[in-house]
């Protein structure tokens, strides 16, 4: 066996190492995920909802909507977080230096009434060029200022908050009505500690919604759209609860998440110049407070359901994941001192490893893993049959995961009740590990060029707006 | 090479035998979610009969009973009165009390906690001393299902316990302070008796549900709160006064804007609004000009309800301060 | 005031809860009134427009339109201005009653609520006329 056969045959086996750690992992997500979701199904014979609309004791919630070039749907989202089942909440809408109809649409729909608003100063934003209050919705709130990005957009929004907790929301993101009711839960379990929520995001393509309500749930159309619900569950209703088990949650969508005001203030708010403003701010949570040997709690709620537009063509995709880890990357770097560190527990010696392994470097890993077991076999290091045999199994695996993600969704949750939709989510996850990972994969080993290339910004995305009418609600649509 | 063969094997039964489950799970629910929902709007009629007329229950296939009982206990959470009695009775005869008085007894946490939550909506007040008895369960979530139902069957000899357990951590803040709520203002004499109770989380929790459930007349136990040693009572207290405080509350409103915590002076600043205390107004602006965020607030929108014209005059004054500003710009609209 | 051309008074009922809506219908449909149903707040205010009942029992919190908002709108028609009404909320605080009574409501009920004392609320508003 020539020395290069040998360096291709340990790479090989370092290959398989790899994937039998993530496919162990994954498996024992799934498993934990079993177990919450059967405890949560059975917990719904008593959650009460009722009793937390009614109670102010309920603490308030500020939701925060960053909004820079919204006009096709701005409006439509405020409407929606107004008429959220709650019984106190106020809505900010933060226009970051639109160059569209933004704040225009905002103004026609909602009146709004120019107020020298007292703004808190911990912590540093962009300078305001003015404040709104809504004549016909006194807790509508718009926030007008220079674009400074969606961080310094939401802090501005902090500053301006009166309530003790603020939900980030994202401008194209619908909540179901018993979203916010949902997800101030582990609050109410736990007002000392608790610290920060997730609620679960999923895609919204197919739904048919009027009135910023949701009417029913389908699958999209496009077939890019499907394939990212079917990856949604895996990675959402699995991941996030094998991570909050461990108490290392360090996702907390941008697109829905609830967190409480003073310790946010206290890590200085969201930090600017980087696109993972999101999951940056929870690690830097996560640091300070156990820094600091705070009791705390960083929450998942499987329940809470926020639904949000996907990307249907190859290019906004790829746009957004590459965006996805170049932030992942950032806040890898500026955390580094976290890795693989005892005093930070579970995010630094498990969630922090596995982020920068598999999530972040395994894309160059399934990328240039290809070639490496090409080659082997080429030069005989690895015989074909072995090839064949690897190659079957972590399909196989793959592709279980992925249906115990879909019975899961469908024994716990159960918002697609149509059996031709579920039967479509099967096939698809089947294809899922022929050729959609690889070209994850591959994107993403594109945005770590980007990273070397110091790339930054959003790019566009361009927003068709999901069906919504756009005229203005003409009362308070807070139901009782 | 055989044993991937085999492990590949087990693989795609195990996949089969997922997709076997997920299919049929789907088409039996589906078929029973269904069923569900016609015999609820079916059994509705049925349920208002008998909660307003009395009727007696016919005879109904296992299916059927579910559904009325389901119907029934989502009526027992809306009505009261005469109404919610014949609720209560139906429960009684029907069996479904006994079911979750047995419930009650399961060594799963889960099953005691359904039937926690489920006793609440049965409308009969004689199962609050085993409720009353579950705030020790030791699971959270029973602990919980029971508070929620003593708040819904409104008993006020349970104040004292609820109170306890709310202060000792057993069960969420929150969820207990909306069980008090609950019981209104027959919690009251309760509440002014632990108001002066040694613990201070007791005198707090009692103190904001007595401004919440109280009237004017509790307004002296509030008044003696002001001047408590613990600053959340004294907080709680000035909140109180904002609902339940009348005009002779405002000296020791004006004595409390002076508190050296900031949130009590911003509660206190809030409740003088309330009260629409006249003579406080100059003091209030000092305070919006000059105070920390949330008092300074609070006093602004205090003036702006007590008189509203000062409010602008001030508001146009130099050094008038953000908060007077907003406060003005707010009043005009 | 009322055209509905018969002995029987009308009464408008409006609320997104089934339960409740029924409830409130079999109640007063047994003390002798003729019942309409609207299940939101564009529905009441059509049927209370089209109609003119003697008297509404609106839920506060329903889609489309809130109860606080229907009331602004009759009572700023001239066909339904002196047209009774009364709320029904679910809600614990003391705003709601002040805004109801703000908007131009004449009476309020808390939910939980007893179907035998919106009944006399009733029959006593109606008699008043």
């Amino acid at each position: 066996m020539s020395v290069v056969q040998a360096i291709l045959g340990l790479l090989s086996w370092f290959a398989l190492a790899y994937f039998a750690f993530l496919a162990g992992l994954y498996t024992w997500f799934t498993l934990v995920a079993w177990r919450t979701l059967a405890a949560l199904r059975r917990a719904r014979a008593y959650a009460p909802l009722d009793e937390i609309y009614a109670s102010p004791f309920a603490p308030g919630v500020s939701m925060l909507l960053p909004a820079y070039n919204e006009e096709a749907g701005v409006v439509a989202s405020a409407t929606s977080l107004l008429a959220l089942r709650y019984p106190r909440h106020e809505v900010i809408v933060i226009n970051d230096g639109s160059t569209d109809g933004t704040l225009q649409q905002l103004q026609e729909a909602f009146d709004l009434v120019p107020v020298r608003e007292a703004l808190r100063s911990r912590i540093p934003a962009k300078p305001l060029h003015g404040a709104y209050v809504s004549r016909r919705h006194r807790n509508l709130w718009v926030l007008d200022k220079e674009n400074g990005g969606k961080a310094d957009a939401l802090n501005a929004g902090i500053n301006a908050a009166s309530h003790p907790y603020f939900c980030a929301v994202d401008a194209d993101a619908i909540l179901e009505d018993d979203s916010l009711l949902r997800i101030v839960k582990p609050v109410i379990d736990d007002p000392d500690g608790l610290v920060a929520a997730a609620g679960i995001i999923r895609i919204a393509n197919g739904a048919t919604i009027s009135g910023g309500r949701m009417l029913d749930f389908r699958l999209p159309r496009s077939r890019l759209a499907t394939m990212q619900v079917v990856e949604y569950f895996r990675a959402f209703l699995v991941g996030r609860i094998g991570w909050d088990s461990l108490g290392a949650l360090l996702v907390v969508s941008g697109a829905f998440g609830l967190f409480r005001r003073s310790a946010v203030e206290e890590v200085g708010g969201y930090a600017l110049g980087t696109v993972g403003e999101d999951i940056e701010l929870v690690v830097r949570l996560q640091a300070r407070l156990r820094e600091r040997h705070a009791k705390f709690r960083i929450a998942f709620v499987p329940e809470p359901t926020c639904w949000t537009e996907a990307p249907e063509d190859l290019k906004t995709l790829s746009t957004q994941r590459r965006r996805w880890q170049r932030g992942l990357g950032e806040t890898l770097w500026r955390h580094r001192r976290m890795m693989a560190n005892p005093r930070y527990g579970a995010v630094g010696l498990l969630a922090l490893p596995y982020f920068l392994v598999a999530e972040f470097l395994g894309s160059v890993i399934e990328v240039f893993g290809i070639f490496i077991v090409v080659a082997a076999v080429a030069t005989g290091a690895v015989t074909v049959s072995a090839l064949l045999a690897y190659t079957a199994v972590s399909m196989l695996i793959w592709i279980l995961l992925s249906f115990s993600a879909i019975l899961l969704e469908e024994y716990a949750i159960r918002r697609y009740v149509h059996g031709r939709d579920i039967a479509k989510m099967v096939l698809y996850s089947l294809s899922e590990s022929i050729g959609y990972r690889q070209l994850n994969a591959f994107w993403r080993c594109q945005a770590m060029v980007d990273l070397a290339r110091r790339r930054k910004g959003w790019g566009t995305m361009p927003r068709r707006g999901l069906e919504r009418p756009t005229e203005a609600p003409p009362g308070r649509m807070t139901r009782v | 090479m055989s044993l991937m063969v085999a492990v590949s094997a087990c693989f795609m039964a195990l996949s089969f035998a997922l997709l076997t489950t997920l299919a049929l799970r789907h088409a039996v629910l589906g078929r029973r979610d269904q069923h569900t929902a016609d015999a609820e709007r079916r059994m509705r009629p049925l349920a208002i009969g008998l909660m307003e007329d009395g009727d007696p229950v016919p005879d109904l296939s296992q299916a059927d009973q579910r559904a009325l009982a389901t119907v029934m206990g989502r009526y027992s959470r809306k009505v009261s009165g005469g109404t919610s009695e014949r609720i209560g009775g139906y429960f009684r005869e029907g069996g479904g009390l006994a079911a979750e008085l047995e419930g009650m007894r399961s060594r799963r946490a889960w099953r005691r906690a359904a039937a926690a939550y489920a006793l609440g909506d049965m409308a009969c007040p004689e199962v609050v001393p085993m409720l009353a008895a579950a705030l020790e369960d030791r699971n959270d979530e029973v602990r919980a299902a029971a508070v929620r139902s003593l708040g819904r069957l409104r008993d006020p000899t349970v104040t004292e316990t609820l109170v306890e357990s709310l202060v000792a951590h057993r069960v969420p803040r929150g969820m207990a302070g909306a069980a008090l709520l609950q019981l209104g203002s027959d919690a009251v004499p309760e509440l002014r008796r632990i108001a002066a109770h040694e613990d201070a989380a007791v005198r707090q929790v009692a103190m904001t549900v007595l401004g919440l459930v109280g009237d004017s007349g509790d307004a002296d136990v509030a008044l003696v709160a002001l001047r408590d040693p613990a600053a959340d009572v004294r907080a709680a207290a000035a909140r109180a006064l904002a609902r339940i405080g009348t005009g002779s509350a405002e000296p020791a409103l004006r004595e409390a804007l002076g508190d050296p915590e900031h949130f009590v002076r911003a509660h206190a600043a809030r409740a003088l609004g309330a009260i629409g205390a006249y003579t406080a107004v100059p003091r209030l602006v000092e305070i919006a000009r000059t105070d920390r965020f949330k008092p300074a607030r609070a006093a602004a929108q205090a003036v702006a309800a007590i008189d509203p014209e000062t409010l602008v005059a001030e508001a146009a004054g130099p050094d008038a301060g953000a908060h007077l500003h907003e406060a003005a710009d707010l009043a005009l609209i | 005031m009322s055209a509905s051309g018969g002995d029987q008074p009308v009464i408008l009922a409006a609320d997104d809860d089934e339960d409740i809506l029924q409830l409130v219908a079999f109640r007063l449909g047994r003390s002798g009134y003729r019942v309409l149903q609207a299940h939101d707040g564009e529905e009441a205010l059509a049927l209370a427009t089209e109609h003119e009942p003697d008297l509404a029992v609106l839920d506060v919190g329903m889609p489309k339109l809130d109860g606080f908002e229907v009331v602004r709108r009759l009572r700023a028609q001239e066909s339904t201005r002196a047209m009774p009404i009364i709320m029904l909320t679910a809600r614990a605080q003391d705003t709601d009653v002040e805004e109801g009574f703000d908007a131009g409501a004449n009476d309020y009920l808390r939910k939980p609520f007893s179907p035998q004392e919106l009944k006399a609320r009733v029959q006593a508003m109606l008699a008043r006329r």
